[in-house]
């Protein structure tokens, strides 16, 4: 099962734990999975119109993928981290 | 930080820490070990420093009885990455409440000198008094404990904060320094002056490169008590490195908390500076005094379109694997590195450019770099000289100071100068002094007396209740954008629930920017200090020590009014935005109304407590 990680954006919604184990075979159908399991992730992952949130970056194994490639296939032992673009400091 | 477990290992009462109190007119100290009352005494920063200036009357920044608070995380100094952090604390002569009354308020700055300071022995020093003349203060480690000693610094009069670094250093080995520049010697002109903090890649590269408590005036309280730096002198006491430290810090480094910070080529998005990409897609980076135009220019200062004409790299904290430091330096002829220009983060280089309605890097670095050697809030400055520029823009026929206008650099840069020498007071008090003396607050970017960051207030009605800087104490400014979300109910519980938290790190002595869990900060905690505590008692005291805050400014003063945005907020709202206005009065009322009934029922029975 691919592991998704993330920051304490997501973590302090879902009573602090920082990744999630899914049953997923490629990278959107993993964030999928993420959502239906956390609805209260829904809106950082995913924009009003479905797409993946313009907002957020995915890595997988440590590599950027552009929006494109959400459809990457994943498996078990993958890492895809999403993360915010926008942080402040 | 002393441990003594009289049975419990998570009693707070049960350890002690180590505080200097150093009367500056008499010349007393006092070292003594102090038990913790609660966990917020155990976890530090503004979590105790609170906690004492809750038990004063202080009536006006600039008095003796207003002390200067220096202390550490109870992760400062540890193996625990990033736990780096010095917090200045005082009553702020820029945060004030509209019946006159200075804020509790706290700066925080990374590197070594909050290390160096533990080192010494101390986990704490509260400056008391003014002294008679202007001072630097030696804090030396010895094996009788901490040594303190004053010194008369006429020498260091009038130099840069930079000079002033270089030039203890030329005294002073194994040693970090605190200072203030010539704005917080002119502290009565300017309440916005900061405090600079040494960094290793300064002492050892000789470049101008601090690290900042910046915000609130810290730097003023420092100069009205003469006190022109600090010197902590100790042999670095670095302890073995434990595997599950190792984790810890393999976790910050290379996982998802970080990767804002680190560099592209690193897993990264490339810094703070990064943040032009995404909030320009909905038109949200301030223009010309936080008025976005939607002309596209601000991608004028992108760092794809500025980094061919520079060398850009990212450098580092003492020990810390993120390296967020984006450091411009000019390019030679052959592609290497020339001399070092600015560190660009997303604040600085906004508000001393874009914001200004300068779009050029290259008088950005200069501004950002006179700021820092003269030792003020970048932030603070540079909303306030927007201010300066659009009243005068609205008043071609009468404007004030220079008459600056948006664009112009060279009265850009004689503001900033001016500021910090006492030739522009109106301008180094803040824009809250400004626009009142003017008559003009409708655009003055601030709330209770401290300046906006670089983030649109029309997209973010949570800047009221941050308690020590709008986007760095309370974690409301980049929502709209994340989640596109304008009801009432996401934005009351997102300030009462969620976004309070942000101020967690500025109690254990963490950057916020390494993104540390909260199951390992109490790892940290528990292997660095051998101090338990769960997840959740962590989230307890970081909720009270936010509330103390609130209840700390209605001590002072602080009513409805203060908790307001500027008026042109509501008044006139910006087409250009790429969403539809949603801050109201009618929004923010109900909005108030929301906010304070959760918040002054924790305040009452706190006070009651």
């Amino acid at each position: 099962m691919p592991l998704i990680r993330f920051t304490n954006l997501f973590a302090e919604r879902i009573g602090g734990v920082n990744s999630v184990d899914v049953r997923a075979t490629t990278v959107e159908s993993a964030l999928r999975a993420l959502t239906d399991r956390h609805p209260n992730l829904t809106t950082l992952v995913w924009a009003k119109d479905g797409a993946l949130n313009p907002v957020m970056v995915l890595f997988l194994n440590d590599r950027q993928l552009g929006v494109a490639e959400i459809g990457t296939s994943v498996g078990p032992g993958d890492e895809i981290d999403i993360v915010s673009a926008l942080e402040g400091g | 930080m002393r441990t003594s477990f009289n049975g419990s290992s998570s009693d707070p009462r049960a350890v002690a820490y180590a505080r200097a109190t150093i009367n500056l007119a008499s010349r007393d100290v006092r070292i003594e070990d102090v038990p913790c009352r609660n966990l917020e005494d155990v976890l530090g920063g503004f979590g105790r420093s609170f906690q004492i200036l809750a038990e004063r009357t202080i009536t006006h920044a600039f008095t003796p009885d207003n002390p200067l608070i220096v202390n550490t995380g109870v992760l400062t100094a540890s193996n625990v990455m990033t736990g780096l952090r010095t917090y200045f604390s005082a009553y702020s002569p820029l945060k004030v409440s509209n019946k006159g009354l200075p804020a509790a308020m706290w700066s925080a700055g990374s590197c070594k000198f909050g290390p160096k300071l533990k080192w010494t022995g101390l986990d704490e020093v509260i400056l008391e008094g003014r002294a008679e003349v202007p001072v630097y203060l030696v804090i030396r480690h010895s094996e009788q404990g901490p040594q303190i000693a004053f010194e008369p610094a006429d020498d260091l009069l009038g130099l840069t904060c930079h000079e002033k670094i270089m030039w203890l250093r030329d005294r002073y080995a194994d040693a970090h320094f605190a200072v203030i520049g010539p704005a917080g010697e002119h502290y009565e002109d300017c309440y916005i002056a900061s405090v600079a903090l040494s960094t290793e890649n300064q002492l050892r590269s000789g470049d101008d490169k601090c690290r900042w408590a910046g915000r609130g005036g810290m730097g003023a309280v420092m100069g009205y008590k003469r006190l022109l730096a600090i010197v902590a002198q100790a042999p670095d006491r670095i302890a073995k490195l434990k595997p599950e430290i190792r984790d810890i810090n393999k976790a910050a480094s290379t996982g998802p908390g970080s990767r804002k910070f680190r560099e592209k080529d690193k897993g990264g998005l490339g810094g703070t500076w990064s943040n032009y990409e995404p909030l320009e897609k909905f038109h949200f980076v301030p223009q010309n005094n936080f008025r976005p135009a939607g002309d596209g220019k601000p991608e004028l200062m992108f760092r794809d379109h500025v980094q061919p004409e520079f060398v850009v790299k990212a450098e580092s904290c003492f020990r810390c694997g993120i390296n967020c430091h984006k450091n411009v330096y000019e390019k030679n002829a052959d592609g290497t590195r020339g001399a070092f220009l600015a560190k660009f983060d997303y604040e600085p280089v906004n508000l001393l450019s874009t914001n200004l309605g300068i779009h050029d890097p290259r008088k950005a670095a200069t501004l950002i770099s006179m700021v820092d050697r003269l030792g003020m809030d970048n932030i603070s400055l540079g909303t306030t000289i927007s201010y300066v520029m659009d009243y005068n823009e609205r008043h071609p026929d009468a404007p004030i100071l220079n008459g600056a206008t948006f664009g112009d650099f060279d009265k850009a840069r004689e503001l900033v100068e001016g500021a910090a020498t006492g030739r522009f007071p109106k301008v180094g008090r803040g824009v809250k002094r400004l626009s009142e003396s003017l008559g003009e607050t409708g655009y003055a970017m601030h709330c209770k007396g401290l300046e906006f960051p670089a983030y649109q207030p029309d997209t973010n009605p949570g800047y009221p209740w941050a308690i020590a800087g709008g986007h760095m104490s309370m974690a409301t400014y980049m929502a709209l954008a994340l989640e596109g979300n304008t009801s009432l109910d996401y934005w009351a519980k997102l300030i009462t629930e969620r976004g309070l938290y942000f101020v967690r790190d500025d109690l254990l002595g963490l950057c916020k920017f390494a993104g540390i869990t909260g199951d390992h900060v109490v790892e940290g905690l528990k292997h660095e200090s051998g101090f338990e505590m769960t997840p959740a008692e962590l989230l307890a005291a970081v909720r009270r020590a936010f509330v103390r805050a609130l209840w700390l400014e209605r001590k002072q003063g602080y009513d409805r009014s203060d908790y307001t945005l500027p008026s042109e907020v509501f008044d006139r709202p910006n087409p250009n935005l790429g969403v539809p206005p949603f801050v109201t009065r009618e929004f923010f009322s109900q909005l108030s109304d929301r906010v304070w009934a959760v918040f002054d029922r924790e305040i009452d029975e706190m006070a009651k407590a």
